[in-house]
């Protein structure tokens, strides 16, 4: 028995010591881990026992045994329980999978064996079969990074998660866990933001945060409206997005809540009792801030606005202004107040101050006028701020009697005038006038007759009967009275005439006038303006100064002056009598071009000379002095000046020494502002009638007799030429008279560079030789040419043949004179005309049998070649030889075209007939031995 | 004139169910747009297929019944959409506060006024002896939220779409309904003259 008792406590010890330390030195195992989770939170705290300081542990998801902690920490026993307690928070809501723990002691030498896993199970576990999403309503500030994970409904299928619009990429955790991270989330919306778990076919589940900003309160200032308690605002700051009623801000005030911001979402508190220190706490989920503030109640006086504002008495000219207040210490507070006076879009201050002050006199009034007055005050010692304001209040003064109106009397002739008044502003009439009263008196005449006018009228006309001098006063009547009476005497009428008118220059569209002052000018001086040559209701206006001791008296007028507009202005003493006329102006306060060009421009000539005159224009469109006209002469693009006269009575201008043409003048009238438009006139210059004679008849015939005798000189000299070109010598040809011997040529062949020209003429045989030698250069040139020149004065080259031509060539040559003059037509080289030459169908028959015969041809055969070679040169058309002749003479072609005669290119005969042979007939008129120089 | 002044009294009637009808169809075309500002404001919405049962059911009354029976039935349910609207009006100015006056908390009111006056109208009709179906008890707000699943805000804002469509379905049906009371109502006047 003791044996097994003695075993029993070595096992024991054995195991107690395996517990404790193995046989390697390994610490023993941590005992008693515990989990407690916090799932808001998203921590987990542990405790276990163990004689260790340092320990290793894991976490794991359960289900895929990922590890998601692995950390070796040093955490020390609490002396009191002797437990280890570390706190590890958690990424991911710990609902979202099943996570286990384990942890190991560790020393410097070795490690101990892993406690037991310890299991904190997840919602994903079978028995909870229904979708989740983890964490729920959670609010975080903008920008931070928040983990969400999905727990899938069995058997449903995950598709995606979505952040608000955007599609998340999602990692699995566990079977039916998906999770996913956002990173630097914006601001919510009103209802947050979703985070929505789908499936392939439908909504599983979803989530809302709510990210926003923590407080951003500031400016807390506090100050009392009643003396006693305290009224403290400040400003919001930022929005802090967070719009759900549990996460809004809440606000205390030195500990207090503040009922005002809290509920009825105001930026003030009150306390019943002034503290000298305050401090606002603002907090929301996301945080808080602490607003502090110090001061001393009477720094921080607000008052309230005056109540039951109202005017005790009103005047003309002042009020009396009554107030309360609802807070009876306001009573001995020494304060001012501030009122403020509005009429007609006029504002202005007033400040009264006083130990309570609740009423006010308001002097400077206007009678007949509309007030409206607003009240505010404040402390006057240490002066925080105005008060509220009150309402507005309106006060409407009472009327009183007019001012007394400015009255002038203006004559418009000895006998006639007018007076005047100017109508009184509301300032002067001080309520609406009823209408005016005119009272008039003469020297002659006792008492006054008085005339009442309705208040439109401004004027009243005054008739001197007897040329005595008539006083008028004129008063204004309102409801209040009548204004004191403002007396004129008629002023001695003086025309303009009469005076001595300066002219008055304006200066920047006023007047500036001075005159010397006058000893009997008691009363002072009026200056009376009209517009020049004004008749009927005329604009005067008048100005009245008082008496002045210097030495001149100056005044500048610029009231209802009209640019463009002469005036009358005139100085008046005034004294107990009739005003008496000083000095008198005409001028334009400001002077413009006038609108209207000269008139009457008309133009006459004398000689070569042009008198242009024209009249002025009338006063009312000078619109400034004349100061003189420029006179131009118009071209086409611009105007040449031609005079400028600055004499403005000089109105007239000769212009001299015009040659005959048209010319266009203008005139303009200028003053200092410029000139007019100017007047245009039109004027052609005519000759006079001697010059029309000589320049119209005489010159142009001495002109053409000159022609004439240059014309003759000319043909004169060069009379070889005129003679070559119109009037030629044309050689009759000569033919021998038997026609009848046999066939064959009768040629003499002549050396080519010998021609000689046979003719056969029996009156040539008398005058002249019958052979000529050609020149080279006429023989080429007439090789070159076919046809004769036959307006050559040179004996013309020709050559015939002895060739026999039937009977029927006589009468073929005779009815084919057509087929000739064909020929001719179609020499055209020829280009002279010879006029007077007879033509030959009646000197035909008389000159039959002429010895110039151009053959034609009979036989078919040869003038077929013929034709060929004709065809080829075209230009020789006139004139047909035979064809034998043409082959048989090796210069046929040479010599084929120098037969022909003259034609005329409208006539289908010869111009030259073969009588002309037989009787050659010169040209033997005066001019042509003029031109041959024979007498 | 005396035929006329014998038929004020069915003119009468036929006007007011006529007036219920319109009434009917204004409600259900506001409780369309009620919930297309809802899906706008909750944009998840769009894809969401409401499923699980109703929120208002018709167990309160059987089966074939009377047209007049049909429009006490469909009161019945509008008062019970009625409670609800009213539980969500108090959820939502819970949550959010009664400063967000939008389209939304806008025409959520007009609804609720207008529902209230349809009720009135088809309880002035069946007064008239064309009641049947026993009036549903009221409903608390706190069992509506039983209804929601979890709560938190996103089962609120499912909570508060299906309200809405229950809202569209059972004034659509009681336009129908009081369409088809009217009609018979029409016909039986056209028979007696």
């Amino acid at each position: 028995m003791q044996g097994w008792v003695t075993l029993a406590l070595l096992l024991s010890l054995g195991v107690k010591r395996s517990l404790t330390q193995n046989g390697l030195g390994e610490p023993p195992v941590p005992r008693g881990l515990t989990s407690n989770p916090d799932l808001p939170a998203q921590t987990l705290s542990l405790r276990w026992q163990s004689d260790s300081s340092l320990f290793d542990l894991e976490i794991f998801h359960t289900e895929l045994m990922n590890v998601v902690l692995n950390e070796t920490v040093a955490v020390k026993a609490d002396p009191v329980t002797g437990l280890h307690s570390w706190t590890w928070h958690s990424p991911l809501p710990l609902e979202c999978t099943s996570l286990s723990v384990h942890i190991r002691a560790r020393n410097q030498l070795s490690v101990s064996q892993w406690s037991p896993l310890q299991t904190i199970p997840g919602s994903d576990i079978p028995v909870k079969s229904e979708s989740y999403m983890f964490p729920q309503d959670k609010m975080v500030p903008v920008g931070s990074n928040m983990s969400f994970c999905c727990i899938v409904k069995e058997k449903e299928d995950f598709k995606e998660i979505m952040y608000g619009r955007q599609e998340m990429n999602a990692t699995r955790l566990s079977r039916r866990t998906y999770a996913i991270t956002v990173t630097n989330q914006p601001a919510s919306g009103n209802t947050g933001t979703n985070v929505i778990c789908f499936s392939q076919r439908l909504t599983l589940t979803g989530a809302v945060v709510f990210v926003g900003y923590p407080p951003g309160d500031e400016g807390l200032v506090c100050e009392t409206r009643d003396l006693a308690s305290a009224e403290c605002s400040w400003k919001k700051g930022r929005d802090t997005r967070l719009r759900m009623k549990r996460s809004r801000t809440k606000y205390t005030l030195n500990g207090r809540d503040c009922l005002e911001a809290n509920e009825k979402k105001t930026w003030w508190c009150s306390s019943k009792v002034w503290e000298e220190n305050w401090t606002l706490v603002a907090r929301n989920p996301l945080g808080t801030v602490q607003l502090t503030d110090s001061a001393q109640l009477t720094d921080r006086v607000h008052l309230l606005a005056p109540a039951n504002v109202t005017v005790v008495e009103v005047k003309a000219w002042s009020a009396t202004l009554q107030w309360s207040w609802s807070v009876a210490a306001y009573k001995k507070l020494e304060m001012v107040c501030q009122l403020r006076l509005f009429t007609h879009e006029l504002s202005s201050t007033r400040n009264y101050g006083g130990p309570g002050l609740s009423s006010v006199v308001l002097e400077g009034l206007w009678p007949d006028s509309d007030y409206t007055v607003t009240l505010r005050c404040g402390s006057k010692h240490s002066f925080w701020k105005w008060g509220d304001e009150s309402g507005p209040y309106r006060i409407h003064t009472k009327m009183d009697r007019p001012d007394a109106l400015d009255v002038w009397m203006w004559m418009d002739s000895s006998n006639t005038g007018c007076v005047f008044w100017k109508p009184l502003s509301v300032r002067k009439s001080h309520g609406a006038l009823d209408g005016y009263e005119v009272s008039q008196s003469s020297a002659e005449e006792d008492g006054w007759t008085t005339v009442s006018l309705p208040p439109g009228n401004f004027s009243y006309p005054i008739i001197l009967n007897n040329s005595s001098d008539i006083t008028v006063a004129v008063a204004a009547r309102n409801p209040a009275g009548l204004s004191q009476p403002s007396t004129v005497t008629t002023p001695a009428y003086r025309a303009d005439s009469q005076l001595s008118v300066s002219e008055l220059l304006g200066t920047n569209g006023s007047f500036v006038l001075s005159w010397e002052p006058n000893v009997n000018a008691s009363s002072g001086y009026v200056v009376e303006w009209f517009p020049t040559g004004c008749s009927g209701l005329c604009p005067v206006d008048w100005k009245k100064l008082p008496e002045s001791d210097s030495s001149f008296t100056s005044l500048l007028i610029s009231d209802s002056l009209v640019a463009g507009v002469r005036y009358t202005v005139s100085v008046y003493s005034l004294s107990t009598g009739a005003p008496l006329l000083l000095q008198r102006w005409q001028g334009y306060s400001q002077e413009m071009i006038p609108s209207q060009s000269v008139s009457e421009l008309s133009p006459n000539q004398t000689g070569s000379d042009v008198l242009l005159s024209w009249r002025a224009t009338d006063m009312k469109q000078q619109r400034g002095f004349i100061r003189g006209y420029t006179i131009y002469l118009a071209n086409a693009a611009h105007l040449d000046l031609i005079a400028n006269i600055t004499d403005p009575e000089v109105q007239s201008y000769r212009v001299k020494g015009l040659s005959l043409s048209s010319y266009k003048f203008v005139v303009k009238a200028y003053t200092s502002a410029g000139e007019d438009a100017g007047a245009t006139v039109a004027i052609k210059m005519e000759m006079d009638t001697a010059d029309m004679l000589f320049v119209g008849i005489l010159v142009p015939l001495g002109i053409m007799f000159c022609c004439l005798i240059l014309i003759s000189i000319c043909c004169y000299k060069k009379r070889e030429w005129v003679k070559k070109a119109f009037y030629p010598e044309i050689p009759g040809p000569k033919v021998p008279g038997d026609w009848s011997s046999p066939q064959g040529p009768l040629d003499v062949k002549p050396s080519p560079h010998s021609l000689v020209h046979i003719v056969e003429s029996p009156e040539w045989d008398f005058t002249k030789e019958g052979l000529f030698p050609v020149p080279e250069e006429e023989e080429e040139s007439e090789n070159d040419n076919i046809e004769v020149d036959t307006d050559s004065d040179e004996p013309a080259l020709l050559r015939y043949y002895n060739q026999v031509v039937g009977d029927g060539s006589h009468s073929n040559q005779v009815s084919d004179s057509s087929g000739s003059s064909t020929a001719s037509v179609g020499s055209t080289q020829t280009e002279i005309t010879y006029a007077g030459i007879q033509s030959p169908t009646s000197s035909q028959g008389v000159c039959g049998g002429g010895s110039y015969r151009p053959q034609m041809q009979s036989v078919a055969g040869p003038k077929i070649e013929f034709e060929a070679d004709f065809q080829d040169d075209g230009l020789n058309t006139g004139y047909k030889p035979q064809g034998s002749w043409q082959l048989d003479s090796p210069e046929a072609e040479n010599l084929s075209g120098s037969l022909g005669s003259p034609t005329s290119v409208t006539s289908s005969q010869f111009l030259i007939p073969e009588c002309s042979e037989e009787k050659p007939q010169p040209p033997n008129t005066w001019f042509h031995n003029l031109l041959s120089g024979k007498s | 004139m005396e035929g006329a002044a014998d038929s004020d009294t069915p003119v009468t009637e036929r006007s007011a169910a006529d007036r219920a009808a319109a009434l009917a169809r204004l409600l259900h075309r506001d409780c369309t747009r009620l919930l297309e500002l809802y899906k706008e404001r909750e944009s998840f919405l769009s894809q969401h297929a409401p499923g699980g049962e109703r929120l208002v059911t018709l167990a309160l009354c059987p089966e074939a019944l009377s047209t007049g029976e049909q429009v006490g039935h469909v009161r019945s349910a509008l008062r019970r959409c009625m409670g609800l609207l009213e539980c969500l009006i108090v959820r939502e100015v819970e949550e959010m506060g009664e400063e967000l006056e939008g389209e939304y908390e806008s025409l959520r009111k007009t609804v609720r006024d207008r529902l209230g006056h349809l009720l009135h109208s088809t309880g002035a009709l069946l007064e008239e002896g064309e009641g049947g179906c026993p009036p549903s008890p009221p409903l608390q707000c706190t069992e509506g939220q039983d209804e929601v699943e979890a709560s938190g805000s996103f089962a609120a804002k499912i909570w508060t779409y299906r309200v809405l469509l229950e809202l569209i379905h059972w004034t659509d049906s009681a336009s129908q309904t009081l369409h088809l009371f009217h009609s018979e109502k029409h016909g039986q006047q056209q028979q007696l003259l």
